[in-house]
């Protein structure tokens, strides 16, 4: 059923032009897809009719359980069982309060492993069996291949927890287009819907994670300004004081994972009830203590006190990074299953003066704006918008005396780059180690441990004469990339990236070789025809940019080009996939120079709205 | 890109400059260069474009805010000659600092003290403006700037100090 009219009719894609793409929110409690089809996005629902998809995972005896199917099980087989598997991704055991999940977990290193009874399972590869289900799901809803997707992340996601998401998604088989931030996709579906201008909160209270981002919505472009919040606090945490105050006064043991998810499961629904509700009458049973009493809506409110201050406390913080007041405000969105509780909707219409929009479903807005941006990226939709988000979390490198020295700022608009300076400290040094750090804090211990970067093949030299450039990279997924330099002799320093948290190549590529029992023979006839493809599609798209810029090139470039193609078509004949795959990335090379000047007169003719024949440096 | 910065946003070139404009322009570019326009094109066109789109957004930060627009601009005529600031202006700064420490708790003094600074932030603004683009005096604005740098940092050292 069509949610929102995004273009006129008549005036839709024609279907077979349309690329089958999605928009994914993977959420703490919850997932959800959706897709515009003809013009207009929509959820597209499970295969049981119901639109939003448990965020369970079970592993039975010889099979996996996904959804509601694995929630029956979160009572009578609670370690098998996995719940909010996304508080547990990118990080490290020491990283989370063991005493709050209910599963028996184990250090990975750079992953917490979760026992099961069919072995050990990191919550990577438990979120790529949430993914493989949606993947079906739309593929069947949608008829056929998806080309890619766009996954949401929440914008207070670091680098650690962002890699682990699109490893997940590479071992669930999906081709991620871009992941994009949460709020920034509810401002999409929102601002799209109401043709929305000027600045916008989005308050997005999910299952784990709180995030507040400010954003200045306008024609074509919607620009991030500034993010906030805490990946670490959620609905559940509203749940967990509940959960204590129950444990303490009924002298429950929650030492029993059985008991642990029975009260947590109690706690939820008085949460819930809530929300709607003064008071309920609590009547429970767990391993025989019965609970039973009336829980009033003051108890609760006065209970999650601080966690509501936290709340508030980013949102001043976010509308200091802005550079607003609480007056410049022209909207404020509530998103997430957790905003429906009285008491944030409360503290945040106190805090602005203001009513609060929330008439888009807050379970659903989010995989609304990610299939938007879907089609939006793929040359799909009528629309032209275009988002420029921001790195929540300061960059930065350890260094003398365990101190954080910062590279990058927070809320710096992406993509962004900062170089850095080094120097050797030994005569004929020719490695040297960067500990990159993400965090606010002054030390590196405060802060969270990206990855440590070897820097390689630096040219020996006198100490401290060596100059090299390290330069950091954060691209619009909100990863980063290391390069370096040693500059006085232009010499490319090799990196070794060893991440602090995650999965390495190699692990990777074991789990996707399990994960697809393709027969070699499939394999490789899949990468022939891929590699004839892109092949194709970089001719095509090389003849359509001489026939625009041709008075770019200069005559050693266009000869260069010209042989460059002629190899790729002799390769093309052959079934050689290297050889083709070779020749596509000659003629990649050859046509660097021509592309970088086509860049700058895109930059030149954004201002000037004519074209120009005559190009001035 | 070795076009300067006004270059880019087609601005003219002084301290004064119109923000609206600058908006508009920047945002301009964006539309047209961002490595969200080209999810589906070539492998050189998405480097091409991670490039720009990273250096003109570094160049956007440095308009933008005018202390690093001062600078900018500074740099694009005034050769690296070491400064040096007056000693009574070092004297100010600490004795500042000083103030600062001794009314930690007090809020009313300290919104009092927020906003004095920030007068004090505002007049070497104009100043520095004046030596910028009526003056054209560029020793003295090389040291304006970096009066401008200490106080801005106080000015966010006492924001900080209100928002915990």
């Amino acid at each position: 059923m069509a949610l929102l009219q995004i273009s006129e009719p008549g005036k839709s894609t024609m279907p077979h032009e349309h690329k089958r793409v999605i928009g994914i929110d993977l959420g703490t409690t919850n997932s959800l897809i959706a897709s515009v089809i003809s013009g207009s996005v929509s959820i597209l629902s499970q295969l049981d009719g119901v639109n939003l998809l448990p965020s369970i995972v079970h592993y039975a005896e010889d099979r996996i359980l996904i959804g509601n199917e694995a929630k029956e099980h979160q009572v009578d087989d609670v370690s098998n069982t996995i719940v909010s598997v996304k508080r547990l991704i990118g990080k490290n055991i020491n990283d989370i309060n063991i005493n709050n999940v209910p599963l028996e977990l184990t250090d990975g290193g750079g992953v917490i492993n979760i026992r099961t009874r069919q072995g050990l399972k990191n919550p990577i590869e438990v979120s790529a069996e949430i993914l493989k289900k949606l993947k079906l799901t739309a593929e069947k809803k949608l008829g056929g291949e998806l080309m890619g997707a766009v996954i949401t992340v929440p914008a207070y996601f670091d680098d650690a927890q962002r890699q682990a998401t699109k490893d997940a998604c590479k071992i669930a088989g999906l081709t991620i287009l871009r992941l994009i931030n949460e709020p920034t996709a509810a401002a999409v579906a929102y601002g799209l819907d109401k043709k929305s201008t000027g600045n916008f909160v989005i308050f997005d209270l999910g299952g784990g994670t709180f995030d507040i981002s400010i954003l200045n919505l306008s024609e074509g472009l919607f620009e991030v300004l500034a993010t906030q919040g805490d990946a670490q606090l959620g609905g559940d945490d509203f749940d967990q004081k509940i959960v204590s105050y129950l444990a303490q006064k009924y002298q429950i043991d929650l030492k029993d994972l059985v008991n642990k998810k029975n009260i947590m499961l109690v706690a939820n629904q008085i949460k819930e009830s809530l929300s709607t509700k003064k008071d309920v009458q609590v009547n429970a049973e767990i391993n025989g203590t019965k609970i039973k009493e009336l829980f009033t809506k003051e108890k609760f409110e006065e209970m999650v006190q601080d966690l509501i201050s936290r709340t508030i406390l980013s949102t001043k913080k976010a509308l200091h990074d802005a550079n607003l007041n609480l007056n410049q405000i022209d909207g404020v969105v509530m998103v997430g299953g957790s905003t429906r509780m009285t008491c944030i909707q409360n503290s945040v219409k106190d805090l602005f003066k203001q009513n609060l929009l929330n008439d888009l479903n807050p379970d659903e807005v989010v995989a609304l704006g990610a299939a938007l941006q879907a089609d939006i990226l793929v040359g799909n939709a009528e629309e032209d918008l275009l988002l420029l988000d921001v790195t929540p979390l300061s960059l930065g490198i350890e260094t003398m005396g365990s101190i954080v020295e910062r590279v990058i700022p927070r809320n710096s608009t992406l993509p962004v780059a900062m170089a850095q300076e080094f120097t050797t400290y030994k005569d004929g040094q020719t490695a040297m180690i960067i500990h990159v750090v993400q965090g606010e804090r002054e030390l590196v211990d405060d802060c969270r441990s990206l990855a440590k970067f070897t820097l390689k093949n630096i040219p020996p030299m006198v100490a401290g004469s060596a100059k090299i450039k390290v330069t950091f990279q954060v691209d619009t997924d909100g990863l980063l990339s290391v390069s370096a330099e040693e500059t006085s002799t232009n010499v490319k320093a090799s990196i070794e990236v060893k991440p602090s948290y995650g999965l390495s190549e190699n692990d990777i590529k074991n789990m996707l070789q399990s994960s697809f029992d393709l027969a070699e023979d499939d394999k490789l006839s899949r990468s022939l025809a891929e590699a004839k493809i892109d092949a194709e599609q970089l001719i095509d798209l090389t003849q359509k940019a001489i026939d625009e810029d041709s008075d770019l090139l200069t005559k050693n470039e266009s000869t260069a080009i010209k042989i460059a193609v002629t190899e790729i078509i002799a390769a093309l004949k052959t079934s050689d996939t290297d050889k083709i795959n070779l020749a596509t990335k000659k003629l990649n090379t050859e046509g660097e120079p021509f592309a970088a000047k086509r860049m700058d007169r895109s930059i030149h003719k954004a201002l000037t709205g004519q074209s120009i024949k005559k190009l001035e440096f | 890109m070795t076009k300067n910065y006004f270059e880019i946003f087609n601005l003219p070139e002084k301290f004064d400059i119109d923000l609206v404009l600058l908006q508009d322009n920047y945002r301009e570019i964006q539309k047209k260069i961002h490595p969200d326009k080209f999810t589906t094109s070539t492998e050189n066109e998405k480097i091409q474009s991670m490039i720009k789109s990273t250096q003109v957004n570094d160049a956007y930060l440095t308009m933008k805010l005018p202390l690093k627009r001062a600078h900018y601009l500074i740099s694009l005529h005034h050769k690296n000659k070491k400064i040096i600031l007056p000693p009574d202006f070092l004297m100010q700064q600490m004795e500042w600092e000083e103030y600062f420490e001794s009314i930690q708790t007090e809020k009313e003094k300290i919104n009092e003290f927020h906003k004095m600074i920030k007068d004090k932030k505002n007049d070497y603004s104009k100043l520095l403006q004046n030596q910028i683009d009526q003056k054209k005096d560029w020793d003295a604005a090389a040291i304006t700037v970096h009066k401008l740098q200490f106080v801005e940092q106080l000015v966010s050292k006492i924001s900080q100090e209100l928002l915990n």
